[in-house]
């Protein structure tokens, strides 16, 4: 198991190693000159401790555009690896400070989001399996392809639309209400999270069509499987097969895949995050995208490469652990 | 054995077998179906996949057929006739004279013209009627033919004398030398009073009674000696008998002339002191008013020499005057303010007027009655004392090119509009109203000629949802042919070789599975930003990118089926036949993997769809004069417009949702039908 994760780990290090790769030559090739208006207005902002020729000359070094793509993005690395990730441009702050400032408020609505999937999308689904064919399974099975098929901007659009135009329950976007300063430490709380309330529906709903199909198909799956025929031929009662025959089994793909995204909770939902201004790392990477903040970007997308190898290596583990019969080799 | 069709075998034997009774295990009663059939019939069973296959192809007619039916283009802008409160006029009394050349062969210093304005003003403010301006030769005269009229002759002046106080220079005195030299005659007695007195750096002495007053001279430590005069000086001869008396008189008067001894005198004032000149014929050069002159016809320019003549009639009390071979005679109306210009025809022509009124843009495109009409409003008001007033006019509508509509006569379209006229200055004054003017028709709301109304480009969305569904459907069926078709051939490789081939495959897979697409996407499309690309190019290199990033799932595919496949009967039995590598991936391992192909490529479909959606509603994918379905709600995401809207962006969300819902159901109904064993 041991030697499994290290050969695993290794092996994500390599595939990170060339997904980054690629990455940089992307920024390598970003339009020209754009370290050097980059310097130029850095060297210019009031306050700047830095002139042009020193920031285009520390720009360069630090990201290795002086040398060729290879030499420079191995630069890149070493900097990296030994933590060093620069000062983000459009912040003007170490990236690792913008990614503190910004990263709990992601993972604060992507838990609130994860919680609320499981609590509604995997009773659905069961209950859909139970009864296939049935209006609960046509009608679930609609929503859940209905939330899948929901464009993210729109269904935001949509909420925004109805619950801060049409009824006024909540502000447009941001995080913060007008008076927000004024108020104490728990109405300070409850602002905040009334302002969490648009994004997080919107995320739960962009994600339970998907959770809820996944655990309908594995449901069916393990109640046409030979042992539940056979508990209820023998005559268990149908609450227990379900409930402790078959809910049980089904539990092992959907804990290997939840498991699996619990490292993307700290990703951020670029998309919700930027559509409702919600200072989490999605919308910060986001606004760092467009400005081309390359420090920024390129350890947004290694830190998200990261959360993705680790939820599959997690996925893989966890499939191990949940379920006796598979050995890891 | 080739072509053994058991369908064939069947009806060859019913046809032989008529009427005779079927035993129930009778071949007969089996009806065989070709594979496909089989497919067909499983897919058309699932209800769900059945509207998905109805809605994809509404859809499908909708884009890319609906636009051969609707009259409209996507990049069509439509105007409307729209009332809109706009600054339509500014009247404004003319304050500055202008001037216009009378006698061009009077040469006119231009000294005299640039001031002639604030001379005017003074002699206004002043109540003279008269004031001249002596010059290098001779001098001119400005009088006042009415307060509207002046007129600026050249004349003849002489100087007589120098009255009231005057100051003559009588010579210089030198601190070094303690010397005086004069300037013309000596003065007994000043030399030695100027040495006695002179200190400091000026002021004042007297010797024999006269007053003199010394300052700084040219030279240093030298000072300036002028004598203090209060008389007259004369400049020639004395005129002699009542000048005196008479100037004295004029003078404490304030008159600018006098006449004496048969001659007439003007005086010229500087300061306390003054000159007076003999007068010459005044031959008038100018004639400068402050009235505006608007011709009946609309527009209608006229010459400054017409203006002249008739300015000069005007000086005169009103008469006949000619200008460019025509007779005209201008005649004051009631109140004298107004001065009427009549053709030699008693039919009018034009007026001077107080005010000049004119579009709001500057140009003279108003109808003379309507300018009299503001003119006659304003003076209403200014007697009244109100600065707000109204009034009922007819104005010309605007058509398609911004300029006025004409009937068939050739006479405007007139509407009926309330002016409100309010003054902003003194003197100045907006009048408001309502016009009706073509303009684009932007968000205009659903009606029968826009059924889902129009955006904020005057463009059709009706049209535009049209043409952007062909976008966006072509931009998912590119990128799913590009991933599909890379990643058959990576897979097919992969799964096919094996060994270090699909070691390295695989590791590729692994890489480009890991690949976050959307930020890359963003950073992909702020980059087009920068570089300002064409909208089409973007489209493109888009549509390459994402297919390029989405192989790494349908290789990864492909390769798991092809794994499990060549360990099968029949594959062992290609190789053992010999039949060629290309032959056995293309023709045997390929059809095989297709069920899968499709049922994935229609899943991915709705994927692309809502990614390429996505990345437009950024303002990332495809840019605004092109239509998707992305721009065309992005063009209205700012919160004021998508609060107001809403007829815009919701039918357009739920067409992405409903093609997007419509490809996922096929898809599933395509992977039931295919293997309905298989998970759902």
């Amino acid at each position: 198991m041991l030697k499994y994760t290290l050969k695993r780990i290794l092996y994500s290090a390599i595939i990170l190693f060339f997904v980054m790769f690629i990455i940089y030559v992307l920024m390598y090739n970003m339009p020209s000159g754009y370290v050097e208006t980059k310097a130029r207005e850095l060297a210019s902002r009031p306050g700047a401790t830095k002139s042009y020729s020193e920031w285009l000359q520390d720009l360069n070094a630090q990201y290795g555009m002086d040398k060729g793509v290879v030499p420079g993005y191995l630069t890149w690395v070493k900097n990296a690896v030994r933590g060093n990730w620069g000062d983000s441009w459009s912040w003007t702050i170490p990236v690792t400070e913008e990614f503190h400032n910004t990263v709990w408020y992601s993972f604060i609505l992507g838990l609130i989001s994860f919680i609320l999937e499981i609590v509604i999308a995997i009773p659905l689904g069961i209950t859909a399996a139970r009864k296939q064919y049935s209006f609960t399974d046509y009608f679930t099975t609609v929503v859940s392809m209905i939330c899948i098929s929901m464009p993210t901007f729109f269904l935001a659009t949509i909420l925004k639309y109805v619950f801060s135009v049409k009824l006024g329950w909540f502000d447009l976007s941001g995080m913060q209400g007008r008076n927000y300063m004024n108020l104490s430490s728990f109405g300070k709380f409850l602002d905040v999270a009334k302002h969490f309330v648009l994004p997080a529906i919107t995320l739960t709903v962009i994600n339970i069509g998907g959770l809820m199909r996944y655990t309908r198909t594995n449901m069916l799956e393990v109640l046409n499987s030979d042992y539940i025929r056979t508990a209820r031929a023998k005559g268990v009662p149908e609450k227990k097969v379900i409930n402790y025959h078959a809910f049980r089994n089904t539990l092992i793909p959907l804990v290997t895949t939840l498991g699996g995204s619990l490292p993307s909770l700290f990703a951020g939902a670029l998309i919700t995050e930027t559509l409702f201004s919600i200072r989490g790392i999605g919308y910060a990477s986001y606004s760092s995208m467009t400005q081309g903040d390359i420090p920024f970007i390129m350890f947004y997308l290694a830190f998200i490469s990261i959360l993705t190898l680790l939820g599959n290596l997690l996925s893989d583990l966890l499939y191990a652990v949940v379920d006796p019969r598979v050995r890891l080799s | 054995m080739a072509s053994y069709d058991l369908n064939e075998e069947l009806k060859k034997r019913k046809s032989t077998q008529t009427g005779a009774e079927k035993s129930l295990d009778d071949v007969s009663r089996v009806k065989v179906l070709s594979p496909s059939r089989k497919v067909f019939k499983r897919f058309i069973r699932n209800r769900l996949a059945v509207f998905g296959a109805v809605t994809l192809i509404a859809l499908f007619l909708f884009s890319f057929a609906g636009p051969l039916f609707y009259p409209y283009g996507q990049k069509e802008i439509f105007y409307t006739f729209s009332k809109q409160n706009v600054n339509y006029a500014l009247a404004k009394k003319n304050t500055a004279f202008n001037g216009y050349d009378t006698d061009d062969s009077i040469e006119v210093d231009t000294l005299v013209t640039t001031s002639m304005n604030s001379n005017i003003k003074k002699m206004l403010s002043d109540g003279t009627e008269e004031m001249t301006i002596p010059g290098d030769e001779g001098g001119w005269l400005i009088r006042m033919e009415t307060p509207d009229i002046f007129t600026l002759s050249g004349v003849d002046l002489e100087k007589v004398a120098d009255a009231g106080e005057s100051t003559v220079k009588v010579g210089t005195y030198s601190m070094i030398g303690k010397e005086f030299t004069a300037e013309g005659d000596e003065i007994p007695g000043l030399a030695e009073a100027a040495a006695d007195q002179i200190k400091g750096t000026s002021g004042s002495f007297e010797a024999g009674g006269v007053t003199y007053t010394f300052d700084k001279g040219a030279k240093p430590k030298t000072f300036d000696v002028f004598a203090q005069a209060d008389g007259i000086i004369y400049e020639g001869k004395e005129p002699g008998g009542d000048f005196e008396k008479e100037l004295g008189r004029a003078m404490e008067e304030g008159a600018s002339s006098f006449e004496t001894g048969g001659k007439s005198y003007v005086i010229s004032k500087k300061g306390a002191s003054a000159s007076v000149y003999t007068v010459g014929e005044a031959k008038t050069a100018m004639v400068y008013t402050d009235l505006t002159l608007d011709t009946v016809k609309t527009g209608g320019s006229v010459p400054a020499d017409f203006k002249a003549a008739a300015l000069l009639a005007a000086a005169e009390g009103g008469g006949e005057f000619t200008s460019g071979g025509e007779t005209y005679s201008i005649l004051p109306d009631e109140d004298g303010d107004i001065l009427m210009v009549q053709d030699a025809s008693g039919e009018p022509f034009g007026e001077f007027g107080q005010y000049s009124v004119r579009r709001y843009s500057g140009e003279d495109t108003m109808d003379f009655d309507l300018k009299q009409a503001i003119a006659g409003k304003i003076d209403e008001m200014m007697d009244e004392g109100i600065q707000n007033g109204t009034l009922q006019a007819m104005i010309p509508t605007q058509n398609e090119d911004g300029s006025y509509s004409r009937d068939e006569n050739g006479d405007f379209i007139l509407n009926e509009t309330e002016m409100k006229i309010t003054q902003r200055l003194e003197g100045e004054y907006v009048i408001n109203c309502d016009q009706i003017n073509y303009v684009i028709d932007i968000y205009a709301p659903p009606s029968a000629k826009h059924p889902l109304g129009t955006d904020g480009d005057g463009f059709d969305v009706l049209a535009r949802v049209m043409y952007g569904g062909r976008v966006s459907l072509m931009v998912g069926f590119v990128v799913v042919f590009i991933e599909t078709f890379l990643g058959v051939i990576m897979g097919g490789i992969a799964g096919f070789f094996g060994g270090w081939v699909d070691n390295l495959i695989m590791r590729m897979v692994d890489i480009f599975y890991c690949l976050p697409m959307m930020p890359i996407m963003i950073i992909l499309g702020s980059m087009m930003d920068a570089l300002r690309m064409d909208t089409y190019v973007r489209l493109i290199i888009m549509m390459a990118a994402l297919g390029l990033m989405g192989w790494a799932g349908v290789a990864r595919l492909v390769r798991g089926q092809i794994l499990s496949l060549r360990e099968q009967e029949f594959m062992v039995a290609t190789e053992a036949t010999g039949i060629k590598v290309r032959a056995r991936i293309f023709r045997h391992l390929v059809p095989n993997v297709l069920p899968q192909l499709i049922v994935t490529a229609t899943m991915g479909l709705g994927g692309v769809i809502l990614t390429e959606s996505t990345l437009s509603f950024l303002g990332l994918g495809v840019k605004h004069p092109l239509a998707t379905w992305g721009t065309i709600i992005n063009s209205v995401s700012s919160a004021s417009a998508m609060a107001h809207y809403a007829h815009i962006w919701i039918p357009v969300g739920l067409l992405i949702c409903l093609t997007v819902i419509a490809f996922n159901f096929v898809g599933d109904g395509l992977r039931d039908a295919y293997d309905p064993k298989s998970k759902r």
